[in-house]
């Protein structure tokens, strides 16, 4: 029997400034090979979130006007969405969709923009023109992915992030979350936030894979999903490995 | 004070001069680095030598900037006339100022006056003040993928800090409602745009930059469009829309050879001519286009434009053309919406092609490679007619992930380990053209390359001959 999910790409319109639908590429790809239907409904400015319809989210970046406006919509949904997380809603935010999910983003000047308070994450704008931007490399621990342990991305953000949760692992080379605590991105039950773009997922598809089985189990599905050919994945994730001279073995990255 | 500025002007001027005369001894000349040497010595050099021009254009925008600066100043250089310009898009402060050189005594004086000159977008505020342009072309208005965090803003804000003079005449792209919005309310104006009768019906898809009105923030509709965010746009809320052009273009082919129709509307009388058009690519049609408006308001006469043309040489990998069997064409790509007109292009070749990527990440190519995922390739590699993909450059593997992700079987992408493998490219017998898009740091060394491809080729044949 094919297994179904539904994924809400949220705004689109606005929140596409790091090449999103290459996520969703994937996300469905990965999900058809093995006989998973994979639904991507686009939801626009104005149109009515069934928050229940959904097994995964996901919220990209915009620019700061565009994020703004997105803020203002979400608002409807807040509360929604931080009982759907508690549930285990599958959500993947990525740079300003990671933001967004916290609690507030500070201005130099100690305004506070709100933000969905969905998770305990809290940002702050950094100095004038020091914005955190490159290849970045991190640990990964939390799927099956057996001989692969890094995320590779590139960032590029100025806002300095920080919480108490688990990270979506730790800095090997580049910045994360503030560039001070040695965190990159979140993960706190079904969701996961990070500053990694690239877009995140062609390039790392053992995360790929971990946010599909979350997706299953949510709906209810078992999670198992066969083994695909990624040489070309490890490939260009081995890329930015070799460019961030991070020596890799048999049993991935010794960390 | 004004010595000390003087002296260090000179002084720039006879080393950079020097630097210069190294480069040409060691075969490197063309580069920048004279003028990067002397804007460190001086900074105001770049400044002195601007204010002494007595004419001056400046070619900005997105795309376009380097092959719109070559068709203009093929179209001005009339056979004693001499204009000044900056080739090979060198069009930050030290390009110019290395252009600038050229053209210097050693005590800083220019013999020409005239200047046609690329100017980046970042670059045209710096100088706006002291080039005191006559006239300002602007392209187009997209997002590059440097730096892409809220940059459309950004460069908007640029655009305006460098158009501020209000009697610098704008040419601009009618058809952009970027450049239109840029455009509106000034002094002194030239549109240029295409034909609305060969635009395609409908609402472009995918149209992020200009989806939105710049004077209100509503969203745009569009009756018709030509290709990107180019077309027939309106706002239902403020009204702001796109005007009839001064002048207006369409392409048309004769005998194979394809013409660019000009209708130029001046003082409610019109007139029309053609001019040849060697580029292929809509693309590339824009930028004769906003080339010829400009020419024609610096006073160039109609029947002059085509000799003009005839001077034209195409700024390297530019579709440029390489012998060999088969042919290959070098292009430049640099950002998403670059790319899909280049990629637009080759859907529009009928032949069987074969196609190679170069994609580097060097700070001039932008060392973020997302933007590969905004390029459309799923509709690129739907229609077009290739049997094979090559991969090549620093991110080789991320150009035939995004293959491999837009359709393509896997089988047939092909990543190569170094630039050098693309001149051992053996494309199958029924392949009728090789298409190389390349980032622009791989663009050099592709177009000293490619040219071996033939060279390959010969000494396969001599070798079955002998
Ligand atoms: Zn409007």
């Amino acid at each position: 029997m094919t297994r179904a999910i539904k994924v809400a790409h949220l705004f689109p319109e606005l929140l596409n400034l790091y090449a999103d639908q290459g996520n969703l590429a994937v996300l469905c790809q990965r999900g058809a090979r093995r006989d998973v239907s994979v639904e991507v409904v686009p939801v626009r400015l104005g149109d009515p979130l069934q928050l229940g319809d959904f097994d995964l989210l996901l919220l990209g970046g915009g620019s700061d006007r565009e994020q703004a406006v997105v803020a203002r919509e979400l608002f409807r949904y807040a509360d929604d969405i931080k009982a759907g997380i508690e549930l285990e809603l599958p959500v993947l935010a990525v740079c300003g969709g990671y933001q967004l999910l916290g609690q507030y983003y500070e201005l130099p000047d100690g305004t506070r923009i709100p933000g969905l308070g969905a998770v305990d994450v809290v940002t702050k704008a950094g100095p004038a023109n020091q914005r955190l931007i490159g290849n970045v490399a991190i640990t990964w621990d939390h799927g099956s992915a057996r001989d692969h342990n890094t995320v590779v991305g590139f960032e590029n953000h100025g806002g300095r992030t920080f919480h108490d949760y688990n990270a979506l692992g730790k800095v090997i080379r580049g910045h994360g979350n503030n560039g001070v605590d040695g965190k990159e991105g979140i993960v706190y039950k079904g969701v996961i936030g990070t500053y990694i773009h690239g877009p995140l997922l062609p390039k790392n598809p053992h995360v790929a894979d971990f946010l599909l089985q979350r997706a299953l189990r949510y709906r209810g599905h078992p999670d198992h999903l066969d083994d695909l050919d990624d040489g070309l994945e490890w490939l260009a994730h081995g890329t930015v490995l070799r460019m961030l001279s991070i020596k890799t073995g048999d049993q991935g990255v010794t960390i | 004070m004004q010595m000390i500025q003087a002296i260090r002007a000179s002084i720039a001027i006879v080393v950079s001069r020097w630097v210069a005369t190294v480069l040409r001894w060691t075969g490197r000349a063309g580069t920048s680095l004279p003028g990067l040497v002397a804007t460190r010595i001086s900074p105001q050099l770049v400044h002195r030598l601007l204010r002494q021009l007595d004419t001056c254009v400046l070619v900005t925008g997105t795309n376009g900037k380097t092959t719109t600066t070559e068709y203009l100043h093929a179209l001005l250089s009339q056979d004693a006339d001499r204009w000044l310009v900056n080739r090979g898009g060198a069009n930050l402060l030290q390009g110019l100022l290395a252009a600038l050189l050229t053209v210097s005594d050693a005590r800083g004086r220019l013999r020409i006056r005239r200047a046609v000159l690329e100017v980046d977008e970042a670059t045209l505020p710096l100088i706006a003040q002291s080039a005191h342009p006559r006239l300002v072309v602007l392209t187009n208005v997209m997002r590059d993928q440097l730096d892409r965090y809220g940059e459309i803003d950004q460069t908007l804000a640029l655009l305006n800090r460098g158009l501020s003079d209000p009697s610098v005449t704008l040419v601009a792209n009618a058809d952009d409602p970027l450049c239109a919005a840029l455009a509106e309310g000034r002094m002194d104006t030239v549109l240029y745009g295409f034909s609305s009768e060969v635009a395609t019906p409908g609402c472009p898809d995918g149209v992020r930059d200009g989806a939105f009105c710049l004077k209100c923030g509503a969203e745009l509709t569009y009756a018709g469009y030509f290709y990107g965010q180019f077309g027939m746009y309106e706002c239902g809320h403020c009204g702001f829309g796109r005007v009839e052009p001064h002048f207006t273009g369409r392409v048309s082919s004769c005998d194979g050879f394809r013409q660019l129709e000009v209708e130029e509307v001046a003082r409610r009388t019109s007139i029309q001519y053609s001019v040849a058009l060697g580029l292929s690519g809509l693309y590339n049609a824009y930028n004769l286009l906003a080339a010829v408006a400009a020419a024609r308001t610096l006073g160039v006469a109609p029947d002059r434009l085509n000799e003009g043309v005839a001077r034209f040489s195409p700024p390297i990998g530019r579709m440029q053309v390489f012998p060999g069997d088969p042919e290959s064409v070098l292009a430049l790509i640099k950002n998403p919406a670059g790319a899909n007109s280049v990629l637009r292009a080759l859907i529009q070749d009928p032949r069987e092609m074969a196609v190679c990527f170069a994609i580097n990440d060097q700070d001039a190519d932008g060392r973020d490679v997302s933007w590969l995922w905004d390029v459309d390739v799923e509709d690129f590699v739907a229609t077009v007619t290739c049997q094979r993909f090559y991969c090549a450059g620093t991110r080789a593997a991320d150009m035939a992930l995004r293959l491999a992700y837009a359709g393509v079987p896997r089988e047939r992408v092909t990543v190569l380990a170094a630039l050098d493998d693309v001149t051992g490219i053996a494309c199958g017998g029924q392949v009728q053209v090789l298409y190389v898009l390349s980032t622009y740091t791989a663009l050099h060394p592709l177009a000293e390359r490619l040219p071996r491809r033939l060279g390959l080729r010969r000494m396969v044949s001599e070798e079955v001959h002998a």
